[in-house]
């Protein structure tokens, strides 16, 4: 197996109305055997800001790590949050600078920006950056992520209706992956709320 | 008097003979070893073409399969899916094979090994019953496949499975597997989860035990290895074989399943926001 799938994955991005969702599974895994069901993948870097990071789960924690390092900063000199399109060029520069020794993990960073426009993208491990206006994908189900997605998605969702869809499209995407699931966590963001949920799924 | 010699001729193999005629001396003549054999393929490398195919077909037995002996019998459990890596092939695969109506095969391995090899193990306890009257024994049964099994030792078949029944000595279970070992025991587990499900097991197990009762122990010991192993789960099946042969139990979604041992609890609310009373103007 290889260094993306040692811990088990799937981090997943969807576009609303004036709204956005990402979601992940739970599992925290050495190769085959479970450690964890209450895995954190997504993190808040401000309130209109979050990254979900899948792949090799220390790496995932050691990148927020130095992300939220580097928006403090930020905070301190500009004395505003970063937009969610700076945030993404600040993520691809601090990964490419590991091109020759990558952190083994692909984000997928969701944010609302100064007029409230939701944005979406996601990259490789080493930088590229994937700009989408509907979805975006990681982790060891991606590709099933990528099937239900195509399916279930619909433009210009409500945030009740965003939060069925990713909801279904994360369980039934892996429920189809040994490595990933054992519940799930969703976050919706409006520009007025944030609703955090926990998702019962298959515990296998 | 003359001693009654057993009819054996039944349980020859008789395979298609090796189609290699033009013997280039790599490999073995079938006819000199009486070894059962099946065609085999023609090609330069022979060993490094094995070597390949062995690692194409390289299950690694991702699965959970358990059995155990009690006073009331045999009790064969087994969870149901097919891994590819990290992906899952199937929720419903069907672990625990019927051979004949008293005696039952667990799959671990290669899922076409194993029903092939199964179906050909009940084909030969037939033929044993029609020639010499009288049922083969699980100690025979399991016999049968483990010399097989040994024949075709190197070759890269990959099964670990447990043959249970019940035959004229009592309940029977035997450990059999595709490197040639053949096991007498009470308690077998085999899989990727199998640890977990020994933990579970051996903690549980009674020799007395009502059928419930151990049926219950086999469901929660495949549960458990289906929460903590990736490459098992889907549904656990759990059979009993008795006196009169063998009889499902149960076949219970393991999704579900965990939602039955542990029910979501609310979580108690500590401070609710209301809206405030309306004052009228």
């Amino acid at each position: 197996m290889s260094i993306f799938e040692y811990n088990g994955s799937a981090v997943v991005a969807m576009v609303g109305k004036n709204c956005f969702a990402i979601a992940s599974d739970r599992r925290l895994g050495v190769q085959l055997q479970t450690i964890a069901t209450d895995f954190q993948r997504v993190f808040k870097i401000h309130d209109k800001l979050y990254i979900g990071l899948s792949g090799l789960a220390t790496d995932a924690q050691t990148l927020h790590q130095r992300l939220v390092f580097r928006h403090k900063l930020y905070q301190l000199r500009e004395e505003r949050d970063m937009k969610p399109q700076t945030f993404a060029s600040l993520v691809s520069a601090l990964l490419y600078e590991k091109r020759f020794g990558p952190y083994f993990c692909q984000p997928v960073i969701a944010g609302l920006g100064d007029d409230n426009e939701p944005f979406i993208c996601t990259m490789d491990c080493l930088g590229a950056k994937e700009l989408a206006k509907d979805f975006v994908v990681s982790g060891t189900s991606s590709e099933s992520l990528y099937g239900a997605c195509e399916s279930m998605y619909k433009p210009n969702m409500e945030p009740e209706e965003l939060f069925e869809t990713i909801s279904q499209a994360l369980n039934s995407s892996v429920d189809r992956d040994c490595l990933a699931g054992w519940g799930g966590y969703v976050l919706i963001v409006t520009p007025t709320e944030v609703k955090e949920h926990v998702i019962k799924g298959r515990m296998d | 008097m003359a001693m009654m010699k057993l009819d054996m001729s039944a349980l020859e193999t008789n395979f298609a003979a090796p189609a290699i005629d033009d013997c280039d001396g790599t490999y073995f003549s079938a006819d000199a070893a009486d070894v059962p054999s099946m065609v085999f393929p023609t090609c330069a490398d022979f060993d490094g073409f094995q070597a390949a195919t062995k690692d194409m077909v390289k299950n690694k037995k991702g699965t959970t399969t358990l059995a155990f002996i009690f006073d009331k019998g045999v009790i064969v459990a087994a969870d149901s899916r097919a891994s590819m890596g990290g992906y899952i092939s199937s929720q419903t695969v069907r672990k625990i094979i019927e051979i004949n109506p008293y005696m039952l095969g667990t799959m671990a391995g290669g899922a076409a090994d194993c029903q092939f090899w199964h179906r050909n193990l009940g084909n030969k306890c037939r033929l044993h019953e029609l020639s010499n009257k009288r049922r083969i024994s699980i100690a025979g049964a399991s016999k049968l496949l483990a010399n097989i099994l040994y024949s075709y030792r190197g070759m890269g078949l990959s099964i670990g499975t447990m043959i249970a029944g019940w035959d004229e000595k009592g309940p029977g279970l035997y450990y059999v597997d595709s490197e040639g070992a053949r096991l007498v025991g009470n308690r077998f587990s085999v899989g990727s989860g199998s640890l977990y499900a020994y933990g579970i097991l051996d903690e549980g197990y009674r020799f007395n035990m009502s059928i419930e009762e151990a049926g219950e122990l086999a469901r929660q010991a495949i549960y458990g290895a289906t929460f903590r192993d990736a490459a098992s789960g889907g549904c656990v099946s759990v059979y009993h074989v008795g006196p009169d042969g063998w009889k499902k139990l149960s076949g219970d979604d393991v999704g579900e399943l965990h939602y039955h041992y542990y029910p979501v609890q609310k979580t108690p609310v500590e401070q609710e926001m209301t809206d405030a009373p309306s004052t009228s103007a």
